[in-house]
């Protein structure tokens, strides 16, 4: 996919200015009228590429159906929807969104996939008093990481956030590990010392315990380790027939390559890993061993909503970017959709789009149907937070064009989401 | 013959300079949210060329580490705001405290000499970085954010970032500037000049590296407090990137690396190249990298170096020459 060519970060007249011309500007007037700007950050291009390999589609699609302007309250405003690319660099994401928010003057913020692009956009939008709503990355690390504490007042009345949590992780796994394939309940994990790992260390794996799992745990390991002989040792040695994992991509991919070799992989009745194995891309990348490895989605082509704004429902969204991009659809199609879904109904429920507080206002009760299925934002799990569910999900040997298909196997999570395979043993 | 030091030229061109000095601190007052957002950040980059220079272009301590004290920088704002200093306060105050570690950290490294010493800093970057993961606060790659800023409104937080930014460096290229000229500037070169020499001429080796050394980590965990109080979030990976040293070469060499005003002019190019293309992903990161390489094997004294070499430009003096007085 080519790279749309994005505008310079700020207008040729700011940095004129930042060189040393300090007597050309004055304070930026804001022209009010009927024209409504949404800032859409994501990762395109770096080590998180694989999330936002098909944002250019997505953007496309709203800017059509948004062609024609969006109507509320009686006026009808025009849509400007601006993309940007973090490059996978948080420090570069939060200076985009500093300068959508400065120098574009968008109404609202979008931002997607990972922490390293959400937090630093939300913590921006915050500062600034711009509503912002995000979506795919594990809710508690956005909310606790950003410094909220539990118990306390949400410290956030800009920002708001849709997605998984460790609670939904659990559901997921307890039934995908319960469901067809028999193992002795001993569970290896491979949770490293990063923001994801800590939360499902100190939240996931107890409630694994709770439902009969016992849990074989070696410890945290920094992203990037390249020697896992010892937690191989350890995983062989308890018989651990499920592994379970949030590692970083490459480090799986060394990781599971290991296990292979020295004998662990050929114990191992049901793989489930998260974080790693979301896209086609990163499993193909394993050859034979990525086979048969459980995952969980957070939206599936199988899923039976349709995006309000569009009209496209999940078999119509991946059709349609695979017959575009010649590429095998991916998760992140419905949740990139589903995120501009809820903004544009968000301002919608405001009645003044142009009126910032009460966007906010919107998001922080905002009820609507995505292509991800319903949001809830009065629910909790926490203010400012909509909690998305997690469907269990395994690679399988492919049947049509592509090298593999990505089946359903349980539905824990949403009973509206078919299920569409038993899940197979891994080995 | 007399031996000169000031030029008319340098006092003219420091007189503009303190205009402009004053002309920004008003800034924020007629600015835009952008440009005085934009500013802050030059201003910061500023900084980190300045302190790398005065490591490596004078002290001949070559570091790839730098980002050690840009990462611990925020850590220590995180940390003293987490306990109950004034943001502000807890920003300024950074700066300071890491400088007073970099001393011990600074009597293990300035051992070390040449490849060694770059080696070991990174190596020093990398465990700081791992320290600063194992801190529940922080919750290893997750981080935190300085939510305190958040009690402040924009519009006033934006002007105090600005004020301090503006503030740290212009206090430390101050600084810089009076260290250099005074003793230490001569007995600096003499030992990234020949170590031994100087030594043997009565320069305490130790003792100069040091000042340079706490200068330049104080500068740079000064520059990582305030990126912090304008970025607001804290992931330990973005800080402690090696990129942030990539950069300080980069902004070195490009503007002249061993002369006062280089880095100053290599953090206004770079900023001006960011803001242009730094929208080209890869490509721009192959630029840089290019440029770098280029300067250092075309134009080793980079573009500062070479101007000041052809029009014999001394803006701001810190060595002395010898003229002929003319006759009447």
């Amino acid at each position: 996919m080519s790279e749309p060519h994005h505008p310079p970060m700020i207008p040729r007249r700011g940095a004129l200015i930042g060189a040393g011309l300090l007597l050309a500007s004055g304070r930026r007037a804001r022209a009010a009228g009927a024209a409504i700007k949404i800032g859409f950050v994501s990762p395109r291009t770096g080590p998180l590429a694989s999330f936002g390999e098909t944002d250019g589609f997505i953007v496309d699609l709203a800017r059509k159906a948004l062609a024609g302007g969006l109507e509320v309250g009686g006026t009808t405003y025009t849509v400007e929807l601006l993309d940007r690319d973090t490059q996978s660099d948080p420090a570069r994401a939060g200076q985009l969104a500093k300068s959508l928010i400065n120098d574009d003057g968008v109404d609202l913020v979008l931002a997607t996939s990972t922490p390293e692009v959400v937090n630093p956009v939300s913590d921006a939008a915050e500062a600034a008093g711009v509503p912002a709503l995000s979506t795919v990355m594990p809710w508690e690390a956005w909310y606790f990481g950003r410094g909220a504490k539990p118990g306390a007042p949400s410290p956030f009345k800009w920002t708001y956030h849709f997605s998984f949590g460790v609670a939904e992780f659990a559901g997921a796994y307890i039934s995908q590990w319960s469901s067809t394939v028999a193992t002795n309940k001993k569970v290896g994990v491979m949770y490293p010392n990063d923001a994801d790992g800590n939360a499902i260390r100190a939240h996931l794996a107890p409630a694994l315990e709770k439902a009969g799992f016992s849990i074989v745990d070696p410890g945290p390991y920094e992203d990037g380790t390249n020697d896992y002989s010892a937690q191989i040792a350890t995983f062989k040695k308890n018989r651990c027939e499920i592994f379970n994992t949030f590692p970083i991509p490459p480090d799986f991919a060394t990781f599971w390559r290991q296990a292979a070799q020295q004998g662990f992989t050929k114990i191992v009745k049901i793989a489930q890993t998260a974080k790693t194995g979301l896209f086609p891309s990163s499993i193909e990348a394993l050859g034979s061993i990525g086979h048969n490895i459980s995952s969980g989605c957070y939206w599936h082509r199988d899923f039976p909503y349709k995006s309000p704004l569009t009209g496209l429902d999940g078999h119509a969204l991946a059709d349609g970017y695979e017959a575009a991009s010649g590429r095998q659809w991916t998760q992140q199609l419905g949740a990139s959709l589903a995120l501009i879904d809820a903004g544009i109904a968000a301002l919608r429920a405001s009645g003044n789009p142009k009126d910032k507080a009460a966007v906010a206002k919107a998001l922080s009760t905002l009820q609507t149907t995505t292509s991800l299925g319903k949001l809830d934002f009065t629910k909790g799990p926490v203010p400012n937070v909509c909690a998305t569910p997690i469907i269990g999900t395994q690679w399988v040997k492919g049947s049509g064009k592509f090298k593999l298909d990505y089946v359903i196997t349980e539905n824990s999570g949403d009973r509206n989401v078919p299920v569409s395979a038993k899940l197979l043993p891994y080995s | 013959m007399k031996v000169q030091r000031w030029t008319p030229q340098s006092g003219v061109f420091i007189a503009a300079l303190g205009a402009m000095v004053l002309v920004l601190a008003v800034g924020p007052t007629w600015f835009s949210a952008g440009v005085t957002d934009r500013l802050s950040a030059l201003f910061v980059y500023v900084i980190l060329g300045a302190m790398w220079n005065a490591l490596a272009g004078y002290g001949g301590l070559v570091s790839v580490g730098q980002q050690a004290f840009f990462g611990l920088g925020a850590y220590a704002a995180i940390r003293l705001s987490h306990a109950d200093v004034p943001v502000y306060l807890a920003v300024a105050l950074a700066g300071l405290a890491v400088g007073v570690v970099s001393l011990a950290i600074g009597e293990v490294m300035l051992r070390l000499r040449g490849g060694e010493f770059a080696v070991g800093m990174w190596v020093v970057a990398e465990l700081a970085h791992l320290l600063v993961n194992l801190d529940p606060l922080v919750q290893g790659e997750t981080g935190t954010s300085l939510i305190a800023l958040n009690a402040i409104a924009a519009e006033a937080r934006r002007a105090y970032t600005y004020w301090l930014s503006l503030a740290a460096m212009v206090a430390l290229l101050a600084v810089l500037f009076a260290l250099l000229r005074g003793r230490l500037g001569t007995a600096i070169q003499s030992i990234r000049d020949d170590e031994r020499a100087a030594s043997s001429l009565g320069v305490n080796v130790l003792a100069t590296k040091r000042i340079v050394f706490v200068l330049a980590a104080t500068g740079c965990a000064m520059a990582g407090a305030l990126w912090l109080a304008s970025a607001i979030t804290f992931q330990p990976k973005a800080y402690f990137s090696v990129q942030w040293t990539a950069y300080m070469i980069f902004m070195t060499l490009v503007g002249g690396i061993g002369t006062f005003e280089g880095p100053i002019l290599g953090a206004i190019l770079f900023f001006l190249v960011e803001t242009f293309f730094g929208g080209r992903g890869v490509w721009y990161l192959v630029g840089l990298g290019a440029a770098a390489l280029a300067f250092s094997l075309f134009l080793p004294r980079g573009i500062f170096g070479a101007l000041e070499q052809r029009f014999a430009l001394r803006l701001l003096p810190l060595g002395f020459r010898v003229v002929e007085r003319t006759k009447p």
